[in-house]
């Protein structure tokens, strides 16, 4: 929108341009008197708006270029040949339209479009001018500016005046001077000759001095006499302007010229300070895309050598507790770890606080072979040295205070960069882990059983609720022969893939043990036995194991390490803890003799609750356990219920008793409840 | 997360390690490292005090587990004292009394060293 308005001005004072030239063209070529003083104002003024119209284009179009300062001298120095080529080619032909009398119409055409082409042509230089001596001012000084300009206006147009009241050319004169003034005292300042790098001020030199003498030259031709006498027919005021503009440019070009001259002794000392503050901006941007240490430390090291005038640069990181090199730059790997380990043999690199110096002349063991001048800088995070950066110069000049500030903030950005890259890669980790634990989940969700078993005269329902961590929580039903149900419920210690490895192991011992042997008490010690394969010395498995006989309408069952089983039975809560130590803790006779097998006759209404200590343990914001009292006063209220509303009752009350504290070990639950059946037991 | 911290003293050719508040997943290595030191310093002779501990999960109980052999193997053994009832039903439920000796104090457990040496 903002651009399409811009473009609609710009149309605007081309228009204006076009519309004003041709008023001025046709005013001009069908009064081309200068005898009578009202013609001539009119015509003068015509040419005036032409001028400032096109002085309006021109700015804009200057600004919307954002040309930089060279190119816009160069500019300046182009139009200025080109006025130059009008004066000095076409002077045959100027001659002519100058002395031809009386004026021809054709003479009068080409006089007039001359005219009109310097015209324009001083209008581009006057912007160019006046955007250079805008560019990169601090304070406005358009004051002085607006001053100049105004004389530059009264003088010009003075010229008007002379025809007509001839002998007061000393107030010309007088006018004239003062703009001179002015002009110089408005050339003095030019701020942006400090900010060209050292070729371009060069550059400049050459350009300025050229220009200086080209400007000079073209003022000599706005004489009275000179070669655009043919413009006074044209405009006075034009020629009198454009003899001022080639002063102005003379004065300002022959200053640049001196001004550049005075920069360029330490033109060297600012291209480096201007390398210095954009490898730092650079670095700064780096630090935050680049997560590759090395190459960032390449680039820390390229930097470090020119913007420190060093030969070479090298940068060590500490990794446990020894230096490894990670970047050289102009010198050999093996050469600048030999020189790192030299270096950390002969002195306390520890002591190195600060960016130090040594020379050849004090510490000769130090200095590496060849290098006048060493600069170590340690890299610190949090008073932390986590490295070094190391640049060396063969030549005898030492390092100035700039440069060891500039190496000193170069190994400050290492090490916020290594501290960053570290950082990542922690994150990075921690992504890895929450895969893993995803994959854990996956595996668990696998390995436990689809649907409960139906039997007739037992309701079963079980329960699984992971926690944010995979525990290693396990249950599990198996079929043996007809009227046998397999069941186990087990809690593998750790967490993770590792926990679910050992779970699937789990899975496929009991699933083939239960085929094998009757006996619960005989299937956990042979269980054990093939863990001791597969078990790490700090992993155990705690285990209940059994078999239901539902012709009998018993229960047989062993406990390895395993949370009690509660038996609910006439409105009372039973612990069932059958000796039996946990899985994976002892693989003797210890273990052996301590597993007891018990057998337990059904009656009507009878529960059998397995669970893992994920209940019980479960805790609320205060770091206050569920339990066991309450887990027991949920079954026992809830015991006339089937088994999926008991369980889903404690699931409850476990939930609202743990709000806003995370679950930290996954929750199983295994209910069995008898129904009326005619093979079970009356007692 | 809750703090935890082992604390040594030595009694005789005995070294008592105070273990206080949580013993999880996430401050394991802190013990892990005070069993290491006390190999390294060839003192197998452990007695650890659980007085001010608060809670311990199965990864804390694996470190006794992890440690025991070596500690047996050099005539040395780590028995447990001064358990609040809490922190013993879980091992107990585990069987770890089948395997460990439990004692009330302190002082009795370091004595039981003196009488076996």
């Amino acid at each position: 929108m903002q651009i399409q308005l811009f473009d609609l001005k710009k149309t605007k004072h081309l228009e204006k341009i076009f519309l004003s030239a041709i008023i001025m063209l046709l005013w001009k070529l069908f009064f081309p008197t200068e005898d009578n003083l009202v013609y001539l104002l009119i015509g003068e003024s015509f040419v005036v708006a032409t001028f400032y119209f096109s002085y309006l284009y021109f700015k804009d179009f200057l600004q919307n270029k954002r040309l930089n300062s060279l190119t816009l001298v160069l500019n300046a120095g182009i139009l200025a040949s080109v006025i130059f080529f009008i004066f000095i080619a076409l002077e045959p032909i100027l001659s002519l339209i100058t002395n031809s009398i009386p004026i021809g119409f054709f003479s009068s055409v080409e006089k007039i479009i001359l005219s009109f082409l310097l015209l324009i042509l001083s209008a581009y230089i006057f912007t160019i001018l006046r955007t250079l001596f805008f560019l990169k001012q601090k304070r406005s000084p358009r004051f002085y500016f607006n001053i100049m300009l105004v004389f530059i206006a009264i003088t010009s147009f003075y010229s008007n005046v002379l025809v007509f009241a001839e002998g007061t050319d000393y107030i010309f004169n007088a006018l004239l001077v003062v703009t001179i003034i002015l002009i110089v005292i408005n050339s003095i300042r030019i701020p942006w000759i400090a900010f060209l790098s050292k070729k371009e001020k060069l550059y400049l030199l050459g350009i300025s001095v050229a220009l200086a003498i080209l400007f000079s030259v073209l003022s000599s031709y706005s004489t009275p006499h000179g070669a655009n006498e043919f413009l006074a027919t044209f405009s006075p005021t034009l020629k009198t302007f454009l003899g001022i503009l080639m002063i102005y440019g003379a004065i300002f070009f022959g200053i640049v010229f001196f001004i550049t001259l005075f920069h360029l002794p330490t033109a060297d000392a600012f291209d480096r300070k201007a390398l210095e503050v954009s490898s730092l901006m650079n670095m700064s941007k780096l630090i935050t895309q680049v997560f590759d240490m090395k190459e960032l430390a390449d680039t820390v090291t390229d930097i470090t050598t020119q913007v420190c005038n060093s030969d070479s640069a090298w940068l060590a990181l500490k990794e446990n507790g020894n230096l490894t090199l990670v970047s050289a730059k102009n010198i050999g790997y093996i050469e600048a770890d030999r020189m790192i380990k030299n270096l950390n043999y002969m002195i306390d690199l520890n002591a190195i606080k600060n960016v130090s110096v040594f020379s050849n002349d004090e510490s000769p063991d130090v200095m590496p072979e060849g290098y006048c001048y060493l600069a170590i800088s340690p890299l610190k995070v949090h008073n932390q040295i986590k490295g070094y950066l190391m640049t060396g110069r063969k030549f005898d000049n030492v390092f100035d205070e700039d440069e060891q500030k500039a190496i000193n903030s170069f190994a400050d950005y290492s090490a916020i960069a290594i501290e960053n890259s570290k950082l990542l890669a922690e994150s990075l980790e921690k992504e890895r882990l929450e895969k893993e634990l995803e994959l854990a989940r996956d595996v668990q969700y696998k390995i436990l059983p689809h649907q409960t078993p139906q039997v007739e005269c037992i309701d079963i329902s079980a329960l699984f609720i992971p926690a944010f961590e995979v525990g290693g929580d396990y249950y599990d039903f198996f079929k043996i022969g007809e009227n046998k149900i397999g069941f186990i419920i087990a809690d593998v210690s750790g967490k993770g893939i590792s926990a679910a490895f050992i779970m699937a192991e789990v899975k496929g011992i009991f699933g083939s043990l239960s085929k094998m042997i009757i006996s619960p008490r005989e299937v956990l010690i042979k269980a054990n036995e093939i863990l001791k394969e597969s078990l790490d010395k700090r992993s155990f498995v705690t285990a209940v194991y059994g078999f239901i006989d539902v012709t009998e309408g018993t229960v047989h069952l062993s406990r390895g390490g395993h949370s009690p089983i509660l038996l609910v039975r006439d409105g009372f809560v039973q612990q069932l803890k059958p000796g039996g130590i946990g899985l994976g803790l002892n693989y003797s006779s210890t273990f052996t003799g301590s597993i007891e097998e018990i057998q337990i006759k059904m009656k009507e209404d009878d529960i059998l609750v397995f669970f893992t200590d994920g209940i019980p343990e479960a805790k609320n914001a205060d770091d206050e356990e569920y339990g066991q009292e309450r887990f027991e006063r949920v079954i026992l209220n809830n015991r006339n219920e089937d088994t999926g509303t008991i369980s889903k009752h404690i699931i409850q009350e476990v939930t609202t008793f743990a709000q806003g504290y995370p679950q930290h070990d996954d929750i199983t639950l295994v209910i069995f409840k008898w129904k009326k059946n005619k093979n079970l037991g009356e007692v | 997360m809750a703090d935890f911290k082992v604390s040594f003293h030595e009694n005789g050719n005995v070294v008592i390690l105070a273990l206080a508040g949580t013993l999880d997943l996430h401050t394991t290595p802190e013990l892990e490292k005070a069993f290491t030191q006390l190999i390294n310093a060839k003192k197998y002779n452990v007695v650890v005090n659980f007085e001010d501990l608060a809670y311990i999960s199965s990864a804390g109980l694996g470190v006794f587990m992890a440690y025991i052999e070596t500690m047996r193997d050099n005539n040395g053994d780590i028995k447990f004292s001064n358990m609040s009832s809490k922190i013993y039903n879980i091992f107990d439920l585990l069987g770890f009394p089948l395997l460990y000796e439990f004692y009330k104090e302190e002082k009795e457990a370091v004595q039981k060293f003196s009488e076996s040496n």
